[in-house]
């Protein structure tokens, strides 16, 4: 990982079961090709996402995070995704506030019928962060590799 | 004609009297002289003879509903773990309240810290409160030994001068942002009642970084926590926290670390803030207690203009209404989503 | 002795719910699917109304838990061909034709469909767009297995000439030999869910079907609209390919058609389709849009769907009360142009690019054979007949029928009468349940709660499907430096019976306590290897999968470094989730087999009887003093058939029957417990232990008022429908001597207060009507009404009453028909917007056709089992598509009135509905809960409640100290109050935060 020039982001993706994830599988039964710098975290329900898993995440050097899941009024437990869309908004804007870049993190709605879109969303995802490059901010490792 | 506090005063020490003598309260949550020029400490008083002490000056800064839950505890009979729950009402507590405490003890009510039925809040209209920090930063060098507080104005004494200042200019500035400074919750009234101020734009503070580029705000945030010491006493001052681990000391996973290094640092406060989501109730006293001076709640303030544009909730303005985090409506904006997408090619398989 | 399997009919939603239902219910299912694939028209389906859910998304886990099953024998490509016997006792002969893919041996890998050079239609898009000849019917199939089309495969039709699928096969699935197969199938009842087919408009000329591009079927347009249809969601005219800006819908196309189609009957399900797409159409359009929609009446009378109609008119769809003329070639762009009459008899032109047909429903050709065959009547349109009072039942006993077969319905009444058949057959063989039926047994899980992890890691090659992108081995020699990981190994598939036994002895040779599987997806693959752990000694929860095929080398093709090194990062991820997993308990909840039935009218006795008849003890609970309910008021249905010589034989039926104590002017006062055991406590002080209940408690006609009064309460020449039906009963002689009768429609119903069509008044109104001149011939009969719903087959009624001179005029909102009283004389004034001029009648009998209403006890009722009511205070399902009579409170179900305005025979069958899923718990001794649970540490909990107000389920509380404790019963695993909690006290069992961020900072490492 040491030559930037060959830099490719590691983005975690966490997807919910029943609606996201099924989205990233039918992309794969239809052959949609995406950037391979995903690494999907299954989870049950967006709602099962919390502002310190993501922002853990980001500790730990993830370059882009993507939560997805079922489109509001589709999710499998009644409402996870009704609360998770609360907290979501709250945590994008104060990321945001405090000058994390837009599009380190990033959140969607991909139903289980959404294939291709789920490959778009990983498109405009990978891509957004490569233009911003390695995430530095709030970023753990890096400060560590830094000050050695 | 004694000045507005010093009248509230009187009226604090005549209620909290009648009270303790009528058995009505346990104990009386208020506030006693500090040790210091511009210094009050929370005081609690439990017999009607120590009414005496309490005071109200333009220096109660630290949010009383923090010790709320522990002056409830305090006067309850001892039980252990194993106990049955004790019968019949438990003793109440009454407790000084402005604006923001009073919404920060209605959170309590919604959180189940507190019981609305063991509380008596007796409501003050606050008039804002004076950031001892701004009055020492006007005399620079200079040893205050007194602060005389008249309505709208304070004479500043030192060994060799004593000079008087406007009152509301060294009001801490989430007063001066403060829109409610009369309490949401009042079972007995202490003084006139505090209007509603009409603030054109209560966010100012938090607008002026929005203006600045990304670059800027990230430049603001790590220079504005980078000399925070982990002390905790914005946490340890904030009724909002009060739980019995901290996620800073969470272990599995590690969600923070414990060094002083910019990016656990950076983490602690923006979680803390977080956590404070829909709850805080701008009381400032996060600020006020920070030995290092670090404008923290500004991340808060942040939040709550948030939660006011997109879900109309104020915290802790209505007792039976649930928690902007515990409820939702189907058109909750969702700005946040992705939209661009980026079309995909369709793979071509053959001629790999 | 009966017998205890049951022969199902048709693999759409109803017959994969009736299945579904038997199976879990201890009967041996035998479900005959005449297509590659279950999952029928809603597959299809790109969203469904009034929620616009995605169709694929919510019957894709119901197609997966029936191909699962391990009590559903699934028959695809099979026809019923013979039935005899008895009921208990049928001999069934079941024809499967060939599909030449082992299903056994198909990994679903699609290189066989790739390879196939022969194009083909592609009948699930409806024509649009082609596939193969080798072929999955759509994505989500299920079973998910291949086949060969023989009518258009080149080595079937000439043998030795093509054979590439047999060639790339890696699998050595391909059997071009495999011949026609025929099964005897001894059953005790059978269940028929055939299905319905559109209507075909080729022969309307008017249309341009088949000759204009641009004109098309709903069903077609639904395609179009698809994500997973030929245009991926980019909505598309067929000509050009451009995106049409202007779309009209034309209703009614093959329904209500005498003269042109020979339906009479309505449709009854297009005009909602109509609208759902026209609503979804506006979403997929950039920029401006227009859509309208031509129609004779809007019917938009189930639940939800008013309102959705509302929302589409604000959304700026346009209506047009009209029927089309003509559709004709605007000019040479594609674009159409429409004639029509317009309301006032104006001849008006309208350009569009796109027209949609909406057709309507009908029976299958081979639907009518079989029918013949099993000597069933069928009604005049050919649908299969059914009985007023048992819904579901056809004239030969036990053969029942659910679905659009009997008549055009919507997805929840076919899903309520898919459980409504399954309770009928399964009254029948109630006495053989369970004997079918198998159950599998597995050793003694090993305790592993002290051991160091050992896990084992197994990397599959998927044929070529992984391999050929990704470094399979390289993956499995990185796994082997992982922490923990003590054995790792390729494997050529995986899923394969040969290594799926090798993976047994594996886990008990090595020692192994958790495992990893590096392959397909776990939504698909999952079950499998659980299944292995535990046939191996292991708990099934001590494993994960790494998903390098779905979501690697599927999708990264080109790429195939970068793929092995994510797949070695997914491998460790999986690895380090699985590392801090532990065994988790197969959690049941035991059950108390009885029921509470709350609510003594006809659905809450037709519950109570129905779950008494499959043996259950039940306690019937009724405020009034009598039983019967609304239905005692309600003279008859459209069918003629007169309500209370029914309802007398069913009280006394329900009385008499040894199961069922019926409680009388008897309240709820407390309702203790979750599902399979309830403690409810009565207003006399009693309580009652049960394992479900059924709420039942029926609605309330609302009383006249305001605007709506026309002098009802004043004027005793002023009557409700249900006042006029007790005059009926009543046999009152006064009514032979009315002269002139106006009936007022939509009376408090489809207003802003009570935005919701009542359902069940025009059917009614024009049946009192038809009763009118039946009494009298020469009466005059005025209807004034809005849109008139006389749904499915009660549209026959409505032209009756045409044709006996009843005179329809229309009214809306803004020109409210006026009622007076002048002379000692009735005066009713409207406007007749046809000859655009007021009319003024002098009735001596004036009829409103008032709105049905909620019992304002249902909140309150509701309250008490934690379940839902939607704004108007009807109760509120779990599932308005889906689980129709189910609540999200598990082991409490609902039916009739309080659920939505609907008419007895629909009542009937989702009391049934309500009956047969209540009686699934109660087959069982315990019934299984999830697993997957959230879990409290006490010493961390703040109390404050966060996780119990974001818990759907009811299943967080605070305890008396203050403190968060789950009810695992009842615990979905969703992890709402994890991420909720910020103290980090609630954990999910192995979905914990510890799990979850081990698996991410994994992917770093």
């Amino acid at each position: 990982m040491s030559e930037t020039n060959n830099w490719e982001p590691k983005i975690i993706a966490f997807l919910c079961n029943w609606c996201s994830y099924a989205g990233a599988d039918l992309a794969g039964v239809s052959r949609f090709q995406y950037p391979p710098n995903i690494r999907i975290v299954k989870v049950p329900c967006s709602g099962r996402v919390s502002e310190n898993m993501i922002m853990s995440a980001l500790k730990s050097g993830a370059d882009g995070i993507l939560v997805s899941g079922c489109h509001p009024g589709d999710c499998h437990y009644i409402s996870g995704n009704y609360f998770a869309k609360r907290r979501f908004a709250l945590l994008s804007n104060l990321l945001d506030f405090i000058g994390i870049e837009p599009g380190r993190v990033s959140f969607s709605w991909v139903s289980a019928s959404e294939g291709e879109q789920f490959a778009e969303v990983v498109h405009s995802v990978t891509e957004r962060v490569k233009a911003l490059g390695p995430a530095s901010r709030l970023v753990k490792q890096l400060d560590a590799v830094q000050a050695a | 004609m004694p000045t507005i506090n010093k009248r509230i005063s009187e009226e604090i020490r005549a209620q909290a009297r009648k009270l303790l003598e009528e058995g009505e309260v346990a104990a009386v949550l208020g506030y006693g002289a500090g040790s210091l020029p511009m210094t009050v400490k929370p005081l609690v008083v439990r017999r009607p003879e120590d009414c005496s002490k309490l005071i109200w000056s333009a220096f109660c800064v630290l949010n009383l509903a923090n010790y709320l839950p522990a002056a409830l505890k305090s006067v309850e009979p001892p039980r252990g773990p194993r106990d049955p729950k004790h019968e019949g009402p438990l003793p109440k507590v009454a407790i000084l309240a402005t604006g923001c405490w009073s919404r920060n003890i209605v959170v309590q009510i919604q959180e189940h810290q507190v019981a609305r039925g063991r509380v008596v809040v007796m409501g003050v209209g606050s008039r804002g409160m004076v950031s001892r920090r701004k009055v020492e930063a006007l005399f620079p060098g200079l040893e205050i030994l007194a602060v005389e507080e008249g309505d709208h104005e304070l004479v500043v004494r030192g060994a060799d001068f004593a000079e008087t200042i406007n009152r509301w200019s060294v009001v801490r500035d989430n007063c001066q942002s403060c829109t409610h400074p009369d309490p949401v919750l009042v079972d007995l009234r202490i003084g006139e009642p505090v209007s509603e101020r009409k603030n054109p734009n209560p966010f100012k503070q938090v607008e002026e970084i929005e203006q600045q580029s990304g670059d800027e705000r990230w430049a603001w945030f790590t220079r504005e926590f980078s000399t925070c010491i982990r002390c905790y006493a914005c946490r340890n001052a904030c009724p909002l926290c009060y739980c019995p681990t901290c996620f800073v000391d969470d272990a599995k996973p590690q969600w923070v670390g414990k060094s002083l290094d910019a990016v656990d640092t950076g983490l602690f406060h923006v979680l803390r803030a977080y956590h404070c989501a829909g709850r805080c109730t701008d009381c400032g006293t996060c600020e006020t207690v920070c030995p290092m001076g670090i404008n923290m709640r500004l991340l808060t303030k942040k939040l709550n203009k948030d939660v006011l544009n997109l879900y109309n909730i104020e915290a802790g303005m209505e007792p039976d209404s649930p928690l902007p985090l515990t409820t939702y409506t189907m058109d909750d904006p969702e700005k946040f989503i992705i939209t661009e997408l980026t079309p995909v090619p369709r793979a071509v398989k053959e001629g790999k | 002795m009966s017998n205890g399997s049951v022969l199902v009919v048709g693999g759409g939603i109803a017959g994969v719910q009736a299945a579904l239902d038997l199976a879990n219910s201890g009967f041996l299912v035998h479900l005959v699917e005449r297509t590659t694939a279950i999952g029928g028209k809603m597959s299809q389906l790109d969203k469904t109304f009034p929620t616009n859910d995605c169709s694929a998304c919510i019957l894709s886990p119901k197609l997966v838990e029936c191909g699962r099953h391990f009590n559903i024998n699934l028959l695809t490509l099979a026809d019923l061909i013979a039935l005899e016997g008895e009921p208990g006792s049928f001999k069934a002969v079941v024809r499967q034709r060939p599909r030449y893919i082992d299903p056994e041996k198909c990994i679903a890998c699609g290189l066989c469909a790739e390879k196939c050079p022969k194009k083909v239609s592609n009948d699930f898009n409806m024509g649009i767009g082609e596939r193969k000849a080798a072929y999955l019917s759509y994505p989500q199939a299920v079973p998910l297995k291949y086949a060969l089309d023989p009518e258009h495969c080149i080595w079937i039709n000439k043998p030795g000439r093509c054979g590439l699928c047999a060639k790339v096969c890696q699998a050595g699935a391909i059997n071009f030999d495999e011949t026609a197969r025929e099964y005897i199938l001894e059953v005790g009842s059978v269940v028929l869910a055939p299905g319905f087919s559109r209507f075909d408009p080729s022969p309307l000329d008017f249309t341009g079907y088949g000759r204009l591009p641009n004109v098309v079927t709903s069903m077609e347009f639904e395609r179009l609209l698809s994500p997973s249809g030929p245009c991926m969601g980019h909505l598309e005219r067929p000509s050009d390919g451009q995106e049409p800006k202007r779309i009209a819908w034309l209703q009614c196309i093959g329904s209500r058609d005498i003269n042109r189609v020979g339906h009479p009957y309505c449709s009854s399900i297009c005009c909602m389709f109509a609208l759902k797409q026209a609503v979804i159409a506006k979403e997929h359009a950039h920029g401006e849009f227009e859509s309208s929609i031509f129609y004779m009446d809007m019917r938009t009378h189930g639940k939800g769907f008013e309102n959705y109609y509302n929302r589409a008119k604000e959304d700026g769809v346009r209506f047009h009360r009209a029927r089309v003329h003509s559709v004709i070639p605007a000019d040479d762009s594609g674009s159409l142009q429409l004639r029509y009459v317009d309301e006032l008899g104006k001849v008006n032109f309208a350009e569009f690019d796109m027209v949609v047909l909406s057709t309507g429903l009908q029976v299958y050709r081979h639907t009518v054979k079989l029918a013949e065959m099993l000597g069933l009547e069928l009604d005049a349109d050919n649908f299969i007949k059914t009985d007023s009072f048992n819904p579901v039942a056809t004239s030969r006993p036990g053969i029942y029928v659910c679905g659009a077969a009997s008549e055009p319905k919507d997805i929840p009444q076919s899903v309520m009468e898919a459980s409504a058949a399954a309770a009928e057959a399964g009254r029948i063989m109630a006495p053989a349940r369970w004997t079918e039926t198998s159950k599998k047994v597995y050793p003694a899980e090993m305790n592993i709660h002290a051991q160091a992890p050992r896990i084992g890691v197994f990397v599959c090659h998927c044929g070529i499907n992984i391999s050929s992108v990704v470094d399979v081995e390289a993956v499995a020699a990185h796994a082997k430096n992982l922490d923990g990981v003590v054995f790792s190994q390729c494997n050529l598939f995986t899923c394969s019976q040969d290594t799926i036994n090798q993976m047994v002895s594996i886990i008990k040779e090595q020692g192994l306590n958790r495992v990893v599987v590096a392959s397909c997806s776990p939504r698909t693959h999952e079950p499998l290897f659980q299944e292995t752990l535990r046939d191996a000694g292991l708990n099934k929860f001590l494993f994960e999968m790494a998903n390098i095929r779905d979501q690697n080398s599927w999708v990264h093709q080109l790429e195939p470094e970068k793929a092995t090194a994510k797949a070695k990062d997914l491998v460790a991820m999986a690895v380090a989730r699985v590392r801090s997993e532990g065994a988790l308990p197969y959690n049941t909840v035991p059950v108390t087999k009885s029921a509470l039935v709350i609510g003594g009218g006809v659905t809450g006795m037709t519950a109570a009887l129905s779950m008494a008849e499959q043996n259950y003890p039940v306690i019937l609970v009724e405020q009034s003093e009598c039983l019967g309910g609304n239905g005692r008021k309600v003279y008859r249905n459209w069918k003629g058939d007169t309500f209370l010589p029914f309802i007398n034989e069913l009280t006394a039926r329900v009385t008499t029957h040894p199961q069922i104590s019926v409680k009388y002017n008897t309240e709820i006062s407390e309702v203790t417990g979750s599902v399979g055991k309830f403690i409810t406590t009565f207003s006399d002080g009693h309580s009652f232990e049960h394992g479900v209940a059924v709420i039942a408690v029926g609605g309330q006609a609302y009383q006249p008022e305001e605007e709506w009064q026309f002098l009802h309460g004043i004027d005793h020449r002023v009557q409700t429908l249900l006042e006029l039906d007790q005059r009926f009963m009543e046999e009152d002689a006064g009514l032979k001597e009315v002269k002139q009768a106006v009936f007022i429609h939509c009376v408090g119903s489809r207003i802003p207060e009570r935005p919701y069509c009542s359902r069940v008044c025009c059917t009614h109104a024009i049946d009192s009507a038809v009763k009118l001149k039946e009494l009298n011939p020469e009466m005059d009969i005025y209807m004034l009404y809005r849109d008139i719903r006389t749904y499915g087959q009660r549209e026959r009624l409505y032209q009756e009453a045409r044709a006996k001179g009843i005179i329809f005029v229309c009214y809306d909102l803004d020109h409210l028909p006026h009622v007076s009283e002048r002379d000692g004389r009735l005066l009713v004034h409207a406007h007749d917007p046809i000859i655009d001029a007021n009319i003024s009648i002098h009735p001596d009998l004036l009829v409103l056709a008032t709105a049905i209403q909620p019992r304002e006890q249902t909140g309150s009722l509701s309250k008490f089992f934690k379940c839902a009511v939607d704004s108007q205070g009807f109760l509120l399902e779990a599932h308005m598509k889906l689980r129709p009579v189910d609540f999200a409170t598990e082991g409490v179900f609902l039916a009739g009135l309080c659920h939505y305005p609907k008419p007895m025979e629909e009542a009937i069958a989702q009391a049934k509905a309500a009956a047969a899923r209540a009686a699934i718990i109660l087959a069982y001794d315990a019934v299984p809960a999830e697993s997957v649970t959230a879990v409290v540490t006490p010493a961390k909990c703040t109390g404050c409640g966060l996780c119990v107000e974001v818990c759907a389920y009811h299943a967080v509380s605070l305890d008396e100290n203050g403190i968060s404790v789950v009810t695992t019963s009842m615990c979905k695993g969703c992890g709402a109050c994890v991420a909720g909690c910020r103290s980090d006290a609630v954990s999910l069992k192995n979905i914990g935060n510890e799990q979850i961020m081990a698996a991410v900072d994994a992917a770093f490492m």
